[in-house]
């Protein structure tokens, strides 16, 4: 066929919409067909810069047997085309068996059909992309003509190759700007470190197509204690290399892998490690590794590298921010609070002059009632229907006046009576006082104390009245009995340190909606209780520069927590 | 045995009266004033084992009408008498020889006028 219907065919197929493997194919078939070359079979580079056959024409029958191995550049015939970008034409005469290698045993006798044999690089001026192997059982040489002509082929067909490399690394690259915007997507969402860190793995894994990703901390977080996060399954033989292979990263603050000594599993596939510090401004935050099984590559790729340090970058600043963020809303929840008792005091103020002024109107009423009411039972003779009438109303207004006693101890700013006091003796005090009481058998107490607890100044009497109302309010929440357990340590309390007295029932908890309002006056879950008792106890505390908190255990029963300072600088002051 | 006189001062009527008969009851004689300057009247005018006193009443207060009759007589013994609690503890301060917190049970006040009476 004429040489130029064949590069005209050639070419339009080359510069053609069509997929790039469908391309190649119908170049070689037409390399077969038009130029009668019954083998056309087309190498190519391998990432680790080894030829392999991946590609045949119609016709060939070689392609089984040469795809089975791979050759080294400068290895064999092929190996030594790649090298040297040479083409090199043989006849069956002086064909190299087996092409050169020793490998191709099952070549002898399959190459006898055939009398001439090229070789041509697929080349462009700066680099080899493969081979193409023509083989031909009618003509034994080629012609100068048909050289040009294959010449200008293999040009077209290395720069098919060329543009099918700039295809896969792009589309890598593609990829891996998914996977970099999808981690800058979980790193803005305002999550917890640990769902971060979490997200962070699983994406990673998905993406490097890894058999696990684990990230270890190395550093000692808020809530985040050396914690690991693991996305796919560690293999029990690899925990030990793991471990190893962390800390060397730690110490020598680089990548570190376990590549060229591939672990071996007996039966699984081989496994390699890539472990990489995750390192922030002024110290390491932790590593992440990789593992992979490995198939033809042996090491990483150097652009895997690239983006695993990028990951890594992306963690460390994702977790500075994240540790902050944690640190900020911890201060807002500080000033919160901090409103919040601010409100509380003028609640209380505005509610205290109210309250009082109610009661001293209602009080004297009421003792005018009740006082003519016992003049007249002394005075007038009658019948004891009467009688119980009479006493029924001294006994109601004798209750209104200890309503009324209650809403004035809320009320009135008693000034506060310090002297030291160790928490521990009071309140095994008040639970002798208490535990006295029969009903006290169905409830079984707990004490964790801490020996040596530092006595703080207070006013006894009132404290005393604080942990009564708590410890009373524990015991009728368990009205089936339960565990009262009684708890006193030292700690930090916003920068001040404090003796943390807590009190823990199983009575089932507080109604979450409720929470918010037991500090109330007057807000009551009891049938006959004020609502005074807490309120009064949270007052107290507060005047002591202390503060009560509340935290329910679902299911379980509620904590109460009463933190009061051991230096109370402002206290004894006044006092 | 000399009877003791007692002045009870109070804003409200019924109360006076209350207390009136409570006292009259135990064996003492009492009058009533209806506010401090009252007081202050019956005072030039007799002389009391003792004055209890309400704190809360319109114009003159309790805690002045006690300062102006320990000006006039510094001895004169007064129990302040309220419907608030919260001054129990500050009675000490205004010199005053005893603080009851108002109620329909009138043993305490008894008592109070008793003990400071010494009757």
């Amino acid at each position: 066929m004429d040489p130029v219907n064949i590069l005209g065919k050639v070419i339009e197929i080359s510069h053609s919409n069509l997929e790039i493997a469908s391309r190649i194919e119908a170049i070689l078939n037409i390399l077969g067909h038009d130029m009668r070359m019954e083998e056309a079979v087309l190498y190519t580079l391998d990432k680790d810069k080894r030829l392999s056959c991946r590609f045949m024409n119609r016709t060939s029958r070689l392609f089984e047997i040469l795809s089975g191995y791979r050759s080294h550049v400068g290895e064999g015939v092929v190996g030594t085309v790649a090298q040297k970008r040479v083409p090199q034409y043989f006849t069956h005469r002086d064909v190299p068996p087996r092409f050169g290698c020793l490998f191709y045993a099952h070549l002898d006798g399959a190459t006898d059909r055939y009398r001439s044999f090229s070789f041509l690089p697929l080349s462009d001026d700066s680099f080899v992309y493969g081979v193409l192997l023509l083989c031909s059982s009618s003509n034994e040489t080629i012609v100068d003509s048909d050289k040009i002509v294959l010449s200008i082929i293999s040009r077209e067909l290395g720069g098919i190759l060329r543009t099918y490399d700039l295809l896969v690394s792009s589309k890598k690259r593609i990829s891996e700007l998914a996977t970099l915007s999808e981690l800058g997507r979980v790193l803005t969402s305002a999550t917890e470190p640990h769902f971060l860190l979490q997200n962070i793995a699983s994406i990673t894994a998905k993406s490097f197509n890894a058999a696990f990703i684990t990230i270890k901390l190395a550093h000692s977080f808020v809530r985040l204690d050396f914690q690991r996060f693991t996305s796919g399954e560690i293999d029990a033989a690899m925990e030990g290399p793991l471990r190893d292979l962390e800390s060397e990263a730690l110490r020598l603050r680089r990548p570190t892998s376990l590549a060229d000594h591939a672990l071996e599993t007996p039966d699984g596939p081989r496994l390699a490690l890539y472990c990489t510090p995750i390192l922030s401004k002024d110290r390491v935050l932790g590593t992440i590794t990789f593992c992979r099984k490995i198939e033809h590559q042996i090491s990483m790729e150097e652009d895997d590298q690239y983006l695993v340090s990028a990951v890594a970058n992306y963690i460390s600043s994702g977790l500075e921010t994240s540790f902050l963020n944690t640190k900020l809303r911890d201060v807002l929840k500080e000033l919160g609070d901090a409103q919040k008792r601010v409100i509380e005091h003028e609640k209380l103020r505005s509610l205290g002059e109210m309250t009082a002024n109610i009661a001293h109107e209602i009080r004297n009423p009421l003792v005018i009632i009740g006082g003519f009411t016992k003049r007249l039972a002394k005075q007038v003779q009658l019948d004891e229907k009467d009688n119980r009438y009479i006493e029924i109303i001294v006994g109601e207004v004798s209750r209104l006046e200890a309503i009324l006693n209650e809403i004035l101890d809320y009320v009135k700013d008693t000034p506060l009576i310090l002297e030291p006091c160790i928490l521990n003796s009071l309140l095994d005090e008040i639970l002798y006082l208490l535990a006295s009481d029969k009903s006290w058998e169905r409830v079984r107490i707990l004490k964790e104390y801490q020996p040596d607890l530092p006595s703080i100044i207070c006013d006894v009497h009132q404290i005393k009245q604080v942990f009564i109302n708590i410890i009373l309010n524990a015991f009728q929440a368990m009205e089936a009995g339960g565990k009262l357990t009684l708890r006193t340590e030292v700690i930090q309390y916003q920068n001040a340190s404090c003796v943390a007295v807590s009190v823990a029932d199983t009575g089932g908890g507080i109604d979450p909606s409720l929470l918010d309002n037991i500090f109330n006056p007057f807000f009551t879950t009891k049938e006959k209780g004020s609502g005074l008792g807490l309120a009064i106890s949270n007052k107290i505390v507060m005047h002591h520069n202390g503060h009560v908190e509340v935290r329910n255990r679902a299911g379980e029963g509620a904590v109460f927590a009463v933190y009061l300072p051991i230096n109370n600088k402002t206290l004894s002051r006044e006092g | 045995m000399k009877t003791a006189r007692i002045l009870v001062v109070d804003d409200e009527e019924h109360i006076r009266l209350l207390f009136k008969e409570e006292l009259e009851d135990e064996g003492y004689a009492v009058d009533l004033a209806s506010n401090g300057l009252e007081a202050l009247e019956k005072l030039k005018q007799a002389t009391y084992s003792v004055v209890v006193l309400d704190i809360k009443m319109p114009g003159m207060d309790g805690i002045q009408t006690l300062g102006e009759i320990k000006k006039i007589n510094k001895d004169q013994p007064v129990i302040l008498c309220s419907a608030y609690g919260e001054f129990k503890q500050d009675f000490a301060s205004w010199v005053s020889d005893g603080y009851i917190v108002k109620s329909a049970d009138t043993g305490e006040l008894k008592e109070m006028v008793k003990r400071v009476s010494g009757a």
